[in-house]
């Protein structure tokens, strides 16, 4: 068996000489002596313990026009670079990319690009979940950031070739301007070349030449660059207490720069507060819209609405779990599980709708006041049910890579999840619209509604209505515990956090209309996000619900009066 | 038939014997701690390791030769019945110490209870200041041992623009009034501080998050929260979507410590910082001590006279620096007693201060002013909801009253 093994290792070692000797006009062309040097020089500084030593090892590696300082300064930022524990200290490695079925994927050494073996010569596999990362502090990774903008200005994502020109700018070292200016020229994009403007602009405020300064204040106004605001309020009032220094020109110019980028501020505001307004109102609405089902609709003022929110969440919870188990804990794949989640939760909401409709509430129809201490006592038992289950602590549900991030126009920023949440409004409400009034269950709804006897005496299974149009509400509700899950806390007491606001939403709106769901949603959102920078947070929240209850008074049936069986009694 | 009998009413009495001589041997101590509603969650582990701490000691003897007897009681977060549950352990069953509160509500409604019985409280968890009782001892982080050192560090690493984050209760408020009193002591002009408060539960962070985009698009800004609980996962998601990152805009939390840390998306959290007097992953003997036996501890938790079960499985344990001053105290408490030779009040808090014990972190003293000088640290997080320690303060005497220290700077 040894002898064996001892002879599979000389062919290797054979094998080996002869690949070398294949590829070595290939190593000869890319000059190995640089390459040994940037690889030595790349080991030495993820394995250097002294953090300032191992900066200044950063820096002078983002002088090395190599691909691969690029790759590994970023992989090592990430949390990429890995640590084998090697008979003569810690092997720094980096993990192939090609996976093996298994996901486990081979270790290549950083100091030659080898594979790592073990003692008897075979290539280990890992998997980079199992991996112990070389560790980054924050100075380091600002550090790494530096020589990676620097490295970054050549990357062929225009993107990240602006956040770096940027970076470079707000350092306003002076030093730093020839490399700008000459990478400017062999610029095309056109964002890129902006961010390029206002970084040489940044820079340009710190020279002692008043021309060059007044030009580079008269550009970041022209631009309007929102990145400029706070350079330009320095200037102005340093030029204000030191006019000798800055001199008159610039003074004015900063001014009139400072107005203009002011200006497009308050645009951007607005723009941005009228988007913040529609996304908190989606979510209310979604929110509130099962509630205007069974509390607008029905009359059963249900208390046990927040926790039907819950059992969707948690059900997302459970079906992302269970995508993780099968596709990993990201990819396309994985991604899917959001969309099967709202699926599920609303089946699964719908159904435990269902049990409580049969169970306790079709015994309360014509008791409200009863339907809300019955309810209560049932999102209790819900709450303790889950907390027993899952726990007291919060579950962490995470976002599928669609939903995070943001789109960027003319700065104002557009942040995936809440387009979503935005359009998800938009499905359900068409889709409730659609049922009510385009399916016979709609219109055998609304007969029930309207007149429960007359109803069922021209043939209307009244019961079976009821028993549907509960689980229908329950199960939007369900959705809507999925959606928040990408946007607040899945825990036990999730609903009792959204249960005032929901019932605030479906009250003033008109009890049994969704007209009236809807605009008082709107109402209540947008007049949220317009007070909130005035007067914050708190008092926002608090004037909002002042505003309500003296709208109250003057129509205390809401907006939208209807007429339901609920109100007429 | 005869035989057995005797041998049976001899075994009945050698057992009351021994119970009659283990009471007599016991010292009860109380634990005030809230096991039910919102602080359950926190206030748990801080049960959980003063029993391991009893238990420690017992082992080894007890203190002055007698076994410490728990009095565990549940003020279940309700801060009135914090008041009521103290007076029944001062008044009823006549403990020679508590151990307990966390939130400044609940140690506000005990004060007034331990000032009239005469009782001694140690309170284990970071705190506002501007207070001192002479029957409260502080184990906690005074403001100038967490936020002062915090916004010092921020300050070397060029940072020019403050945002103070906070939920809306008298913790964030005291300590952001402090801080902004210090900033400004330390140039930073007022226009570059900005405050804002958020009510507990807020879920809807785009605002501040959109004003924090364009606070910090010059460059040079940080985050200072002392956001409370589970907001801060709605607010680092929005964080994290709006495009910033610990490297463009690094946030300093307070109130987020390894054991909190277990309910947060640890993802978003990344890089962001934390600054406290224990981190667990401090690479001390004592501290894995500590860790370890703490560990073996809640697998087979034991300990005289309470029925116990651990609610979280041992293996996601985790340990915090509340956690390890609460443990702390129970030192400090055990050598005074041994130097007074007595559990009488009055005698052990004269004991008390001056008194040395070396902890996870170090050496700590019990000063006059009833707080410790502690070691404070500067940690990152990491992934593995473990922080990574970026930089060792040394030791800070910890002072409660802000017009003092800010004096002193």
């Amino acid at each position: 068996m040894s002898h064996l093994s001892s002879s599979g290792w000389k062919l290797w070692r054979q094998c080996r000489r002869v690949l070398f000797i294949l590829m070595a006009p290939v190593l000869l062309a890319q000059n190995p002596n640089s390459e040994a040097k940037v690889r030595k020089l790349l080991v030495e500084a993820v394995l250097e313990a002294d953090e300032t030593r191992q900066i200044g090892l950063v820096r002078q590696l983002s002088q090395l026009p190599d691909p691969l300082v690029g790759t590994v300064l970023l992989a090592w930022r990430q949390g990429g670079v890995f640590l084998f524990d090697g008979p003569s200290g810690p092997v720094p490695f980096l993990l192939e990319t090609q996976n093996d079925p298994q996901g486990k994927a081979r270790g290549l050494q950083l100091v030659d690009g080898e594979a790592l073996r073990d003692e008897k010569g075979t290539e280990l596999k890992f998997q980079a979940s199992d991996l112990t990362a070389a560790d980054t502090t924050s100075r380091l990774r600002k550090a790494i950031k530096t020589s990676l903008d620097l490295l970054a200005l050549a990357n062929p994502d225009p993107k990240m070739r602006r956040d770096a020109v940027l970076k470079l700018g707000q350092d306003q070292d002076l030093e730093i301007l020839k490399p700008l200016q000459e990478r400017e020229l062999t610029e095309t994009n056109a964002e890129v070349k902006r961010a390029y403007v206002e970084a040489i602009s940044f820079i340009e405020l710190a020279s002692d030449d008043e021309a060059i300064r007044v030009a580079a204040v008269e550009r970041m106004g022209a631009l309007r660059s929102l990145n400029s605001l706070s350079f330009l309020q320095k200037l102005v009032s340093d030029a204000t207490a030191n006019p000798k220094k800055y001199g008159a020109a610039t003074l004015k110019a900063a001014r009139s720069a400072l107005k203009q980028v002011q200006d497009h501020q308050g645009w951007v505001n607005t723009v941005g507060t009228g988007f913040r307004g529609l996304s908190t109102s989606a979510v209310l609405l979604v929110a509130a819209l099962g509630l205007a089902i069974t509390f607008g609709l029905m009359g059963v003022i249900n208390m046990a609405h927040g926790e039907m929110m819950m059992v969707g969440a948690y059900t997302t919870y459970l079906v992302q779990n269970q995508f993780r188990a099968w596709f990993g804990p990201s990819g396309a794949s994985f991604d899917a599980h959001f969309p099967v989640a709202l699926a599920v939760s609303f089946l699964a909401a719908a159904m435990v709708g269902l049990v409580l409709e049969r169970g306790v509430i079709r015994f309360l129809y014509k008791r409200p006041l009863e339907s809300l201490l019955a309810t209560s006592g049932v999102s209790l038992v819900l709450q303790q049910l889950f907390r027993s289950i899952f726990g007291a602590a919060n579950v962490q549900v995470g976002s599928p890579s669609w939903l995070m991030g943001n789109l960027a126009i003319s700065d104002v920023q557009f942040a995936y999840n809440r387009l979503f949440v935005i359009g998800f409004a938009f499905f359900v409400l068409l889709l409730t619209y659609l049922l009510l009034t385009r399916t016979s269950l709609g219109l055998q709804i609304r007969a029930v509604m309207q007149n429960r006897s007359m109803a069922a005496a021209l043939g209307v299974r009244a019961d079976r209505v009821n028993m549907m149009t509960f689980a229908f509400g329950s199960g939007l509700a369900g959705m809507a515990g999925a959606c928040l899950s990408q946007l607040a806390n899945v825990g036990p007491s999730l609903g009792q956090s959204y249960i005032v606001d929901c019932f605030m939403v479906v009250v003033l709106g008109g009890v049994g209309n969704l007209v009236g769901t809807v605009t008082a949603s709107l109402g209540i959102g947008v007049t949220d996000q317009m007070l909130q920078p005035w007067i914050g947070a708190v008092l926002g929240k608090i004037s909002v619900l002042a505003a309500i209850i003296l709208f109250l008074q003057w129509r205390p049936s809401g907006i939208f009066a209807t007429r339901s069986r609920s109100l007429e009694g | 038939m005869k035989l057995s009998l005797k041998s049976a009413v001899a075994g009945v009495a050698a057992g009351l014997i021994a119970l009659s001589a283990s009471a007599a041997e016991t010292v009860k101590v109380g634990v005030l701690h809230s096991l039910s509603g919102t602080m359950a969650i926190s206030e748990t582990s801080l049960k959980d390791v003063l029993l391991f701490t009893f238990d420690e000691i017992n082992k080894k003897g007890g203190v002055l030769g007698k076994m410490i007897e728990p009095v565990v009681v549940d003020p279940a977060s309700n801060w009135p019945l914090f008041a009521e549950k103290a007076s029944q352990l001062l008044e009823q069953d006549k403990v020679s110490v508590v151990f307990g509160c966390w939130t400044s509500v609940s140690r506000k409604s005990v004060l007034p209870v331990f000032e009239k019985d005469n009782g001694l409280l140690f309170y284990p968890v970071q705190y506002e200041g501007e207070e001192l009782s002479k029957n409260i001892f502080y184990t906690a982080e005074a403001v100038n041992q967490q936020a002062i050192p915090a916004v010092d560090y921020m300050l070397g690493e060029g940072k020019k623009k403050f945002y103070l984050l906070g939920s809306d209760y008298v913790y964030p408020r005291t300590t952001n009034k402090i801080l902004k009193k210090y900033l400004l002591m330390k140039g930073i002009p007022e226009s570059d501080i900005v405050e804002i408060y958020t009510p507990f539960g807020h879920t809807d962070y785009q605002t501040i998050v959109a004003a924090i985009k364009q606070f910090s698009a010059g460059g040079k800004a940080c985050v200072i929260s002392t956001l409370n609980g589970d907001t801060n996962v709605p607010f680092f998601k929005e964080f994290a979507n709006a495009g910033l990152t610990s490297e463009n805009c690094p946030v300093v939390s307070f109130s987020i410590s390894e054991d909190e840390f277990r309910g947060l998306p640890a993802k978003d959290l990344v890089g962001h910082l934390g600054c406290w007097t224990y981190f667990m992953s401090l690479k001390t003997p004592a501290n894995k001590a500590f860790v370890d036996s703490f560990k073996s501890w809640l697998a087979d938790p034991k300990v005289t006279g309470v029925n116990y079960k651990v609610s979280v499985d041992p293996k996601n344990r985790v340990t915090c620096s509340p956690m390890n001053l609460s443990r702390m105290g129970v030192y400090l408490w055990k050598q005074a007693v041994e130097k007074a030779g007595t559990f009488d009040v009055d005698k052990v808090r004269e004991a008390l201060i001056g008194q040395k014990f070396k902890g996870p972190t170090g050496e700590v003293t019990m000063q006059a002013n009833h707080h410790l000088i502690n070691n404070v640290f500067i940690g990152e997080t990491l992934a593995t909801g473990q922080f990574k320690i970026i930089k060792s303060l040394g030791p800070v005497a910890g002072e409660p009253f802000s017009d003092k220290f800010l004096a002193g700077k």
